[in-house]
């Protein structure tokens, strides 16, 4: 037995060790040390991220992130601001009636919009070849292409067709189909270069999937020449990591950091090991979860890390969509009950400590459309007196076992969301515990994500209560949540969001209307209108607009996180780490 | 015996083809196809844009169609298009199934390494206190769940030690070759190795130990001392060799699930193995990426079983095939 005594209690001394370090609590001067001591400089960023991404032919990707790293080597012709703002990107100058860019047309009976775009000069590809109209018109044709698979089509088949300026080759003409009020917010069009990617396109766009199969962006990733943007790609490993380096052919703000890392780590547990390591130096949006980020930050106060977790109030509108087939939810005054009895603000206070803000509708206060006119909107205060109220006039009486009921029917209602979610499975309890508080009976029913959203969600097939989110963009019409014709249903192939159910006649009609309003305060008015049907209507609970959340390191200057789709590498360019 | 192993190598085939069947049918249970998923992320998909994305994946055919084209094509070599990726799915698998063999091959080893080595020599002194503390070790080994021995490993060896590094395959950007870049991967490979192979070292103890104990009580251990042989022949030529049998089959079951099981350590290590890929796929309904590696499984399982007969007939004379 003496041989095996040393190296038996060496394993146990490692064991100890392994099990002390686990467990310990206590705030450690060496990470706080080793973190600093890995603190980014300009000749490298790290940044983790949570999700995967596709190759980055931004027309035929549909991840989240591959939207978001396009976005670092790759511009579109127009883009939203910080503070929601349209702007010109690769363009001159945004078409407008105002500025005479833009016109409607009449052609074979129809009106249809005509409007006149301009490429800036100093756009070039990463080969050094200018960005022209000649590019615009060849993605517009693989965009609209059958064979491409592009999810949203409409971006690209919205224009009926471009037209070249042969005086010109940075000038060019869309004409559109129908003439909407958005037409010329064309920030998911995406440009792809033509002498690079035309011969591919031509050679393979006869076969279903071909083009995308074949593409230089997944078969030579790392050619100069496929990106536009401040950086270029140098490096690329699907499900791995992505890492570009500076665009030399760039003319516009010149970047500061010589090389990004982008590093799928898929466990969001690991991330906060990860960036205390220094193996990443930040967390990109596409990371932390809320309730990780808040316990994150205490640590960072804590051990005073030299990181900053950053919160920016979102458009992702947080709700619970009440289902309108069912007998129970049909009397507005339930519906109006169920919101009068939740608090809130106190919600968003106890559990996100005040970092997501109570939701009041559909439009978050980030929107230019965003509006608390208490003119329009209806505001459902927490009143459990005025919930009660509502629930006995419409004849739900309350019980000696404390629960509402009528013709011998409980008021009994299902509420369902992603199992494992847990700031949502907080929300429902807190929600189930105030709903009982005047009568309501609420059991919870969960199911994994892939069977709620796939399933569930999609079809409409929950009895009463289903809570998710949405994610949208700012000033979008809410079509697709709201117009009867988008209830789900086989024949629309379950592609409408209305999984309630919804149907009002005069919605829809202000949903129609509002497409083809040009006029900004008609526009506006039409907006408020809906607002007004879906606050007093209440075919929806909103709960609160959730917050973007990274984590960044302290000495990176340049950095803004706007809360909507055009994400913050959008202005990758400005980002600089100082000394 | 070469009959034996064609035999079950046509076995293999036929099961082959039938189980890839069964899953391809179970995946289309599934809910929502790639589409539906889509749709519910993009509000603004329209009902077209669903109709012309399913007749581009094949998506409107019956489910018999499209396994009749997907097997056609598989047996071609042609493993289709991966719709998460948006690339052919060997392009993708090929890397990362040898990242997963190389941790699963160094995991194997380090488990075989110390497992066996330490049950055979705990079942030679049962009860003894080396026996307790391998039973320890062996009990903590099974019923530690890997994640949190993975982010245990993380916390001391990357945030607290920074000897190893927390995540990856190997560092980017470097540009290594030759002995520099095997080091490289070997830092990479350690944490994971580690986290993966504590299991199955605490199983192939206790199964070296129990084995062992039952061949030394057989009569001709007894036998085998009584005619004077030498305690390492008694040990190893006749002892060793009986308690190889379960051992066998032990190692060559985990073997083949050592590949889908690596699926939580790649992810908590962010490493570039198959497992986290097949677990997406499923989820993601990818069919094309989820049936290959279905289909390397399932071979796996197969391959290790006939592996496992060939070997049963090599420690144990009196087994034979013939």
């Amino acid at each position: 037995m003496k041989h095996y005594a040393l190296p038996l209690l060496l394993a146990l001394a490692l064991a100890l060790a392994l099990a002390l370090a686990g467990c310990s609590e206590e705030p450690s001067a060496t990470v706080a040390a080793a973190v600093d001591s890995n603190r980014p400089d300009n000749r490298e960023l790290k940044v983790g991220l949570t999700q995967e991404f596709e190759n980055l032919n931004a027309i035929i990707g549909q991840m989240m992130a591959t939207i978001y790293l396009h976005k670092i080597s790759g511009r579109t012709l127009v883009y939203m601001d910080t503070d929601a703002n349209w702007q010109p990107q690769i363009v001159e100058r945004i078409p407008s009636f105002d500025n005479g860019d833009a016109q409607i047309v009449m052609e074979q009976g129809r009106q249809k919009i005509r409007a006149q775009w301009r490429i800036k000069d100093d756009q070039f590809w990463g080969d050094g070849t200018p960005v022209t109209a000649t590019d615009i018109e060849f993605s517009w044709r693989v965009g609209s292409h059958k064979n491409v698979t592009v999810g949203e089509k409409e971006v690209y088949t919205t224009v009926e067709r471009v037209e070249l300026d042969p005086a010109d080759d940075k000038a060019f003409v869309f004409i559109y189909e129908k003439a909407r009020w958005d037409f010329a917010r064309m920030g998911s069009f995406f440009t792809l270069p033509e002498h690079l990617e035309g011969p591919v396109f031509e050679r393979h766009a006869d076969q279903p999937l071909g083009y995308e199969k074949n593409t230089l962006y997944v078969t030579a990733p790392t050619t100069a020449g496929l990106y536009n943007g401040p950086y270029r790609v140098s490096e690329i490993k699907l499900g791995s990591h992505l890492v570009f380096k500076r665009n030399e052919h760039w003319r516009g703000q010149p970047p500061a950091i010589e090389q990004l890392v982008f590093k799928i780590i898929p466990n969001t547990a690991t991330l906060e090991a990860n960036i205390r390591s220094g193996t990443i130096d930040m967390i990109s949006v596409l990371g932390l979860k809320f309730d990780q980020a808040m316990k994150f930050e205490k640590t960072v106060l804590r051990e005073q890390l030299p990181l900053q977790v950053n919160y920016k109030p979102s458009i992702t509108y947080e709700h619970i969509d009440l289902q309108l087939n069912n007998p129970l939810l049909q009397d507005v005054r339930v519906r109006r009950a169920l919101v009068h009895a939740i608090n809130r603000e106190e919600l968003v206070n106890a559990l996100f400590e005040g970092k997501q803000a109570r939701a009041i509708h559909n439009i978050a206060p980030i929107d230019p459309w965003y509006s608390d006119d208490p003119t329009y909107v209806v505001d459902y205060p927490y009143s459990p007196r005025r919930a009660n109220k509502l629930l006995d006039e419409a004849g739900w009486t309350l019980g000696p076992d404390n629960y509402r009921s009528r013709d011998g029917v409980r008021l009994s209602l299902q509420f369902m969301t992603t199992a494992g979610d847990k700031s949502r499975e907080l929300v429902q309890t807190y929600l189930q515990d105030q709903w009982k508080a005047v009568g309501i009976e609420i059991t919870i029913k969960n199911e994994p994500a892939r069977v709620y959203f796939g399933e569930t969600v999609r079809k409409g097939k929950y009895s009463a209560l289903a809570m998710f989110a949405y994610i949208s963009s700012p000033e979008n019409s809410p079509k697709s949540t709201l117009h009867s014709k988008n209830i789900p249903r086989q024949d629309n192939q379950f592609s409408g969001q209305n999984t309630g159910g919804w149907v009002s006649e005069p919605v829809d009609r202000l949903l129609e209307l509002l497409d083809g309003e040009f006029d900004e305060t008609k526009r506006l008015a039409l907006v408020q209108q809906i607002l007004q049907h879906y606050t007093d209507q209440v075919p929806v609970i909103p709960l609160y607009y959730r917050s973007d959340i990274s984590v960044t390191p302290n000495n990176l200057e340049g950095y803004q996180l706007p809360g909507h789709q055009f994400q913050a590498s959008n202005n990758v360019e400005y980002w600089n780490l100082t000394e | 015996m070469s009959a034996f192993i064609l035999r079950r190598l046509l076995q293999t085939v036929v099961v082959l083809v039938l189980l890839s069947f069964v899953c391809y049918y179970v995946m289309s249970l599934m809910p929502g196809d790639p589409i539906d998923i889509m749709v519910s992320s993009n509000p603004k998909m329209t009902a077209e844009d669903v109709t012309r994305l399913k007749s581009l994946y094949g998506l409107d055919q019956p489910i018999t169609v499209r396994y009749w084209h997907w097997l056609t094509a598989f047996s071609q070599g042609d493993f289709g298009y991966s719709r998460t990726y948006r690339i052919p799915v060997q392009d993708m698998i090929a890397p990362r199934l040898l990242n997963t063999l190389y941790l699963s091959a160094l995991a194997l080893t380090m488990a075989l390494l110390i497992g066996i080595p330490l049950g055979v020599i705990a079942g030679l002194n049962p009860g003894s206190r080396f026996d307790y503390v391998a039973n320890f070790f062996s009990y903590g080994g099974i019923s530690m769940p890997s994640f949190w021995l993975g982010i245990l490993l993380i916390i001391v060896f990357a945030v607290k030690l920074e000897w190893l590094p927390a995540g990856g395959t190997q560092t980017i950007g470097a540009n290594l070759s030759g002995w520099q870049a095997f080091v490289d991967r070997l830092k990479y490979l350690i944490l994971p190795a580690i986290s993966l192979m504590t299991l199955q070292a605490g199983v192939y103890l206790r199964f070296a130990r129990s084995s062992m104990i039952e061949a030394m009580g057989n009569d001709f251990i007894r036998t085998a001392r009584a005619k004077g042989l030498s305690r390492y022949r008694v040990i190893w030529v006749h002892g060793f060799r009986n308690a190889l049998i379960p051992l066998i089959t032990v190692v060559s079951l985990s073997a083949s699930t050592i590949f889908s099981g690596a699926i939580i350590t790649e992810t908590v290590f962010a490493y570039q193995g198959v497992g986290k890929l097949v677990f997406d796929s499923i989820v993601g309904n990818d069919f094309n990426m989820a049936m290959v590696s279905f289909m390397i499984s399932i071979a796996m399982v197969l391959t290790m079983n006939l592996l496992a007969d060939i070997l049963y007939a090599l420690a144990d004379p009196r087994i034979s095939y013939n």
